[in-house]
Order: C-alpha cells, then sequence, then structure tokens
C-alpha cells in the first residue's frame, strides 16, 4: 500500500517523500524533520492513524499541516472522526493513483521541495 | 476467476509492480513467522507477537490483492486472517492439521499472485481455504469457557518497566530510532503499550514493557538513550524517578491500542444501566410535571433545560453505547462468499454471488445468530433455486446462476434479502402436498401462507435428498431463527424468475421506541417499528363481514381486530377508537385499541418466566411513573385472532 503511494507521488516531481511504516515511525519523522504534507494511512500497526492525526495535531508546528487520511470503504464513521480529529481531507480505498495525485497536487503549495 | 486485469497503461504497470514487491515482502516475513511458530504446535502460549504479526501481513494483502483486482489472493488471505485470528483470541490451540493449512494457504497464496504476475491460469484455492475454513471452525466445536483467559497469570513473575525514548536526528542518523528501540525492547519482553508522549516540547515515545529480563540485560539497553522506571503493577501509575519527569498530564495522548476486546457481557451490563437511566428519567420528568404549578416560570424554563439536556445527552449516550456493539454485516456477507463456492461445487453448478450493502452495519448479538439461516437460505437458493446448466439454457437464462445477498437500514430496521435467479418455489406443488389452498381465483399467490407451509418442520417437495439441504430440514429452522431474533420472515417467488427471502431485524432490542395506548383502561405498548400508520376510526364506519371486522381505508379494505377482544376486556361504547396499521399490502391489519397515548422509548425487559409465556405477549416495560405494562408481540396477535376467524367460519 505504502509503496503504492509513494509510486502515484512520484509523478507529482520536485517533491521529497519521506516513509514511514508505521504511526510511531511517522511521528518520529515528523519530530526530526518538517514536513509540507502528511498522507496517513488509518490502518497502521502499533498506533492508530487517528491517534497519530490527533498527536500531530495537538503540536503548533503541524497545526495547518494538510493531511490526508486513507480509509476503508465502509468506515464511514472513521472518516467523520478522522476530519473532526483535523484531516484536510480523506481518500477511500481503493482510489486511483490520478485520484491521489490530483488531491495531493491541490494541497501542495506552488514550488515545494520537502513532502 | 476473472483472467489477470489486461495492462491498461504504465501507471497501472508500476503499480501492479509494487503490489508484487510488497507481497513478496510480505511472504517472506510470513513464512519467517511461520517457521518461528511451528514450535508452538500442541501447545497453549503461543508467542502472541508473531501471530500479531502473520494476521497484519494477511490482512494487508487481502486489502491490496483487492485493491488490485485479484480476488483468489483476497479470499486465501481473508481465511488466513480468520483463522489466525481465533488462534489470537485463545479459542483454539495451533494443532498440526492447522498449521499445516497456513503452510499450504501461504503457498498457495504465493503461486495465486506468481500466476497473475506470470498471466497464467490462477490456481485452485478451494482446498486451501477449506482446509482453513476447518480449522478456523474448530473453535465452534470447542468454545471454551476459558476464552478470556486470566492475564495476570502470565504476567506473574514479570516486571512491567516504563522506557522513555526521545528522537534525535544524531540518534536516527546513528540507526537508532522509535523502529530500532522497539525491536530491542520486544526482543526482552512484550511490550504493552506504546504512546507518544510531548514532554518540556519534546516528543517522547513511551514503552511499556513487561519483561523477566535480568538487571544486566535491562543495562544493555543503555546505548539506546533510554530512560527507564518501573511500573507500579497494580495501579499501573508511574513511580517518579530523578532522571524521568513523567507528564501523566496529557490524556489526550494516553491511547494505547486501536482497539480493545470487550466481553459482550458487560456490553450487556451497560446497556441495561442506560436502560435503567432512561426509566428513571422518565420517572424524573413526571415528577417534574406533578411540580410544575408550583414553580415560578423562570424556574420551571431552567428546570425544563436541564431536563431537555439531559434527555439528549441520554439518548446520545444510548446511542453510542449501541453502537460499540455494531459491526459490519460483511463479517457474515464474507462467510457467505465460501459457502456459494462449496455449494456450487458440490451441486455442480455455476453460480454468481453479488453481495451489496456489506458496510450495513448490526448489533454484535445477531451477527452469530444470523449465520445459521442466511447459511440454510443460500443453500436453498443454489441447491433448489437455481437449475441445472442445461434447464437455464433451454429457459433462456445464462449458465451462470445468480445469488444476491444484500442488506439495508431502514428506520430501525435491519433488511437482508437473499435471492437467486432461479426456478422459483414450485407453487402447486406445494398446495398438493400440503392440502392447503394458495392461489387466489386471479392466480395471486398468498405468500405469507406458502412460507408457513414450507417453514413446517420436514416439510419437502423434493424427491431425493441432497447433501447441502437435506431433506425438509432448514426452512423451519430459519423461520423459528429469526422469530427469535423478534424478526420477520418473508418470501416473494415467481416461477421461471427466482425466489427471495427477505429478513427484517430490529437494529437493537433492548431499547426501543413504543407506541403506547390504552384499552378498556390498561395501558399497552407495541413496537413502533411494526406500526405502518396510526388512523382514527368512527365506529360507525365499521362494517362486519363473515363474523370479521372491516373498514375501508384509502379505497382498500382492512381488516379489523379489537384488542379488547384478544384480551377479553369490554369493548369501548363512545367515542372515535383509534387503529395501529401493522402489516404492508395484502397483509394489512387494524389494531383497534380505545387511544393512542403517544410514543415512547422503553426498555424492553424479557418475561422469561414460563408461567408467564403468554402468546400475544413480547415483553414487559415500565413507563415513567413506575407502572408494568406489557409489550404486544403483533405478530402472535394476528396469527392467533385469523386462527380464531378461521375456527369460527367452519
Amino acid at each position: 500500500m505504502r509503496r503504492m503511494v509513494a509510486t502515484s507521488l512520484s509523478n507529482l516531481g520536485q517533491c521529497k517523500f519521506e516513509e514511514a511504516a508505521n504511526g510511531l515511525e511517522a511521528i518520529e519523522r515528523l519530530v526530526l524533520g518538517p514536513a509540507d504534507l502528511m498522507i496517513l494511512d488509518l490502518n497502521m500497526p502499533e498506533i492508530h492513524g487517528l491517534d497519530v492525526l490527533k498527536f500531530v495535531r495537538a503540536r503548533p508546528l503541524y497545526e495547518s499541516m494538510p493531511v490526508v487520511v486513507l480509509t476503508t470503504k465502509g468506515e464511514e464513521s472513521v472518516q467523520t472522526e478522522a476530519m473532526a480529529a483535523g484531516a484536510t481531507l480523506y481518500l477511500t480505498k481503493p482510489f486511483t493513483s490520478s485520484e491521489l495525485v490530483a488531491k495531493v497536487r491541490g494541497l501542495l503549495p506552488e514550488t515545494s521541495d520537502e513532502g | 476467476m476473472p483472467d489477470p486485469v489486461p495492462p491498461s497503461d504504465d501507471f497501472f504497470n508500476q503499480f501492479l509492480d509494487d503490489y508484487f514487491a510488497e507481497c513478496e515482502e510480505y511472504l517472506a516475513v510470513v513464512r519467517r513467522d511461520l517457521l518461528n511458530i511451528e514450535r508452538f504446535v500442541g501447545q497453549t502460549d503461543i508467542d502472541s507477537a508473531q501471530l500479531d504479526e502473520l494476521f497484519r501481513s494477511f490482512h494487508t494483502m487481502k486489502g491490496i490483492s483487492g485493491m488490485v483486482g485479484l480476488p483468489a489472493a483476497e479470499q486465501l488471505s481473508h481465511e488466513m486472517e480468520d483463522y489466525l485470528r481465533v488462534l489470537r483470541e485463545g479459542n483454539t490451540q495451533l494443532n498440526k492439521k492447522g498449521f499445516e493449512a497456513l503452510v499450504e494457504g501461504t503457498r498457495v497464496l504465493g503461486e495465486v499472485i506468481d500466476a497473475h504476475r506470470t498471466h497464467l491460469p490462477i490456481p485452485d484455492i478451494q482446498k486451501s481455504i477449506e482446509a482453513l475454513q476447518t480449522a478456523t471452525s474448530v473453535r465452534n466445536a470447542k468454545k471454551s469457557t476459558a476464552s478470556y483467559s486470566d492475564p495476570e497469570s502470565k504476567d506473574l513473575m514479570s516486571d512491567e518497566w516504563r522506557f522513555l525514548f526521545v528522537p534525535t536526528q544524531a540518534r536516527s542518523d546513528a540507526g537508532i530510532n522509535v523502529n530500532s528501540v522497539r525491536a530491542r525492547l520486544q526482543s526482552l519482553g512484550e511490550i504493552t503499550r506504546t504512546t507518544p508522549l510531548v514532554e518540556k516540547g519534546d516528543v517522547v515515545f513511551e514503552f511499556i514493557v513487561s519483561t523477566t529480563a535480568s538487571e544486566a540485560e535491562l543495562e544493555d539497553l543503555n546505548d539506546l538513550g533510554l530512560t527507564r522506571s518501573p511500573v507500579n503493577q497494580e495501579s499501573e501509575t508511574v513511580l517518579e524517578s530523578a532522571t524521568t519527569p513523567t507528564s501523566s498530564s496529557t490524556p489526550s495522548t494516553q491511547t494505547h491500542a486501536s482497539s480493545v476486546r470487550v466481553d459482550l457481557v458487560r456490553l450487556d451490563q451497560l446497556m441495561l444501566l442506560v436502560g435503567e437511566l432512561v426509566v428513571t428519567r422518565a420517572r424524573l420528568e413526571q415528577n417534574l410535571n406533578s411540580v410544575r404549578a408550583s414553580v415560578s416560570a423562570a424556574d420551571w424554563r431552567s428546570l425544563q433545560e436541564v431536563n431537555v439536556t439531559f434527555g439528549k445527552q441520554l439518548r446520545d449516550l444510548r446511542n453510542d453505547v449501541m453502537r460499540v456493539r455494531m459491526v459490519p454485516i460483511s463479517e457474515v456477507f464474507e462467510r457467505m462468499r465460501f459457502v456459494v463456492r462449496n455449494i456450487a461445487r458440490e451441486t455442480q453448478k455455476r453460480v454468481h454471488l453479488d453481495l451489496s450493502g456489506q458496510e450495513t452495519e448490526i448489533d454484535k448479538f445477531l451477527v452469530e445468530r444470523l449465520m445459521d439461516p442466511l447459511l440454510h437460505l443460500v443453500r436453498n437458493s443454489i441447491s433448489h433455486g437455481i437449475e441445472s446448466e442445461a434447464e437455464r439454457l433451454s429457459a433462456g437464462k445464462s449458465a451462470v446462476g445468480q445469488i444476491f445477498i444484500s442488506a439495508k437500514t431502514a428506520g430501525e430496521l435491519v433488511i437482508i434479502e437473499i435471492g437467486d435467479d432461479g426456478r422459483g418455489i414450485d407453487v402447486e406443488s406445494v398446495q398438493s402436498s400440503s392440502g392447503i389452498q394458495l392461489t387466489s381465483a386471479d392466480g395471486e399467490v398468498n405468500f405469507s401462507d406458502l412460507l408457513k407451509i414450507i417453514s413446517t418442520p420436514g416439510f419437502s417437495t423434493r424427491k431425493e435428498v441432497d447433501r447441502a439441504s437435506g431433506r425438509g430440514v432448514g426452512m423451519d429452522v430459519v423461520a423459528k431463527a429469526i422469530e427469535e431474533l423478534d424478526g420477520e420472515l418473508s418470501v416473494h417467488t415467481e416461477r421461471g424468475v427466482g425466489t427471495t427471502f427477505r429478513i427484517e431485524l430490529p437494529l437493537t432490542l433492548a431499547i426501543t421506541d413504543a407506541l403506547i395506548a390504552t384499552v378498556a383502561g390498561q395501558t399497552f405498548a407495541i413496537h413502533r417499528s411494526s406500526v405502518y400508520e396510526v388512523i382514527e376510526i368512527d365506529p360507525s364506519a365499521i362494517k362486519v363481514l363473515e363474523n370479521n371486522e372491516i373498514i375501508l381505508h384509502r379505497e382498500e379494505v382492512l381488516p379489523l381486530i379489537r384488542l379488547s377482544r384478544v384480551f377479553k376486556l369490554p369493548d369501548k361504547r363512545e367515542g372515535v377508537l383509534h387503529a395501529f396499521i401493522v402489516g404492508s399490502g395484502a397483509h394489512a391489519t387494524g389494531l383497534v385499541v380505545d387511544k393512542v397515548v403517544g410514543l415512547r422509548e422503553v426498555v424492553v425487559r424479557s418475561l422469561a418466566d414460563p408461567l408467564t409465556d403468554v402468546p400475544g405477549v413480547a415483553g414487559a416495560t415500565e413507563l415513567g411513573d413506575g407502572r408494568p405494562i406489557l409489550i404486544l408481540d403483533v405478530m402472535e396477535i394476528l396469527d392467533a385472532s385469523r386462527r380464531i376467524s378461521v375456527s369460527q367460519r367452519t
């Protein structure tokens, strides 16, 4: 899943990506370096995506960073919860890579060097 | 099995490449973990971390296989996941057969993915799936009472430690990061909780580890830059240590795991408490109303405000507690996929299954109880409904039979439909073997009577018995199971076109909205979900036809049943009557009461005592004033009245 997202995003160009295998790692990555945008799968090992989102949103540095959450079809209540917790938008799996790219492109600043 | 999806564009190819790579990785992990758990075959103390990892690996493979449209891999992963779930829950121990099913399943899964990559035919997964399903279903055979084993026992000898890890760039460059730290801690014991915290503006990861490791082993961790403090097991509070200022003041980040397993009994208890609160609030409201005259308008308004807020919050609480119990019906439906495949194979028919509404949520309580009835219905549909291929072709149908299962919610009801495009029920044959007239003069079939006959224990028109549906067993089981769930079963069938069974179930059984009515001074309640309409009746408009009272309603004849007569109470002599219209279409009936009092939220208490098992009474509840009242079982009353009117006619 992660790899597929990364491949899709490589189409964006001019962006730098960092991947995290789980929620803890995601938080660590954000602590070690700033990011312009986060794509967050809610179903992750170790710590639920929603908790990662809540944690990240509580950090002043990332208050306004766009966060795209990936949810599974049929989890409408989770989507609502994610939006309430501060997700910028959500994508329901399965999605096409062009959908993802279009959404991400809309959220990024004109020129960016990190993502 | 669909053919491999033809490559449509470069992008999709890249996508697929990633899928194969990712599966490769997961399969590697799976093979490693399987080797590791082999030594637990026949043991009870299986390594749960490894099971978790296996479970997650298959879960992910299921998800991504679905994304690339490889159902065989999806199904196989799903079954593996299912079996691992059972193992994880500790309901069954890993035996040799189960282990072999896992190994074989992994092998076949690898082959399926390879075949997809090389555009070769997908190998058959049925055998693996059956082996896994057998392993999984062992749980049912020995659903042990000790499924919630005492969590204390295994940690009796181990200590709990709290480790704090502060990630920094320097540490990250040196390869020390949250993952490596976690791996090291995992090698020492079980990580029971991992939480990101903020301390003095820094992000800190907290690991709670339960371990039997010696002090020296723990000292070895120092190169990771961890701070360590013991955890007081009883209260789970953290002992203050000089080096680690603790911040238990960040409750928002204290979320550890993404989910908790809760015994259903506890949820029932919670629901019961909520139910009692509902009754207490009703009582409060009644008391408030009785003091209304003696308080000032301003006081009254503020009292009323609190009362209304209380009511709203209570409703929210009730909904949330209910939601905790809700699970998507896909849990049941997914199971049907395999049932359909198996029976189709047994009966040598080709069947396509169409599932819809899988996201519909139902009470966990219903999940287990629905499995059997649905199974029977699906079996019937395939073995009785769907014709043989030759028969279908000569009838101008597609050779592949269609089975559809759908679910949706409507108000407080869940509606599940199971249908086929088969030959339909042979009404004439049912008619002749039962001796009961089922078609009216103009050829209209009385479906509810038809259902009753085919649900009679032992009924069958089939000459030879087949394995899947047997003879005459099934429909009576289905009807009984649905009745026990307070649901309604109906059928619609058309010769040569197909048969559809429809199940309507209440969303929840404990608290419901009820209409309150009085009959000769007695108060009764009836489930709102069973009432289609409430009407006012002018007694002079009632006509008598062959001992039955009827009325014209919306230009249709509506038979009436007076509750007063059902319960042998005096009829109301003056003024208008009210009636609940129950049942729809040709089965609509007016249940006549003296007066409808209103709509209330009531807590249903079942009357389990056999001495009070009165036909027509579904349960009891209490109103705000503490008076107990009876909740009527509409279907039983209708049935009973029909029997009476039939016996009077003859």
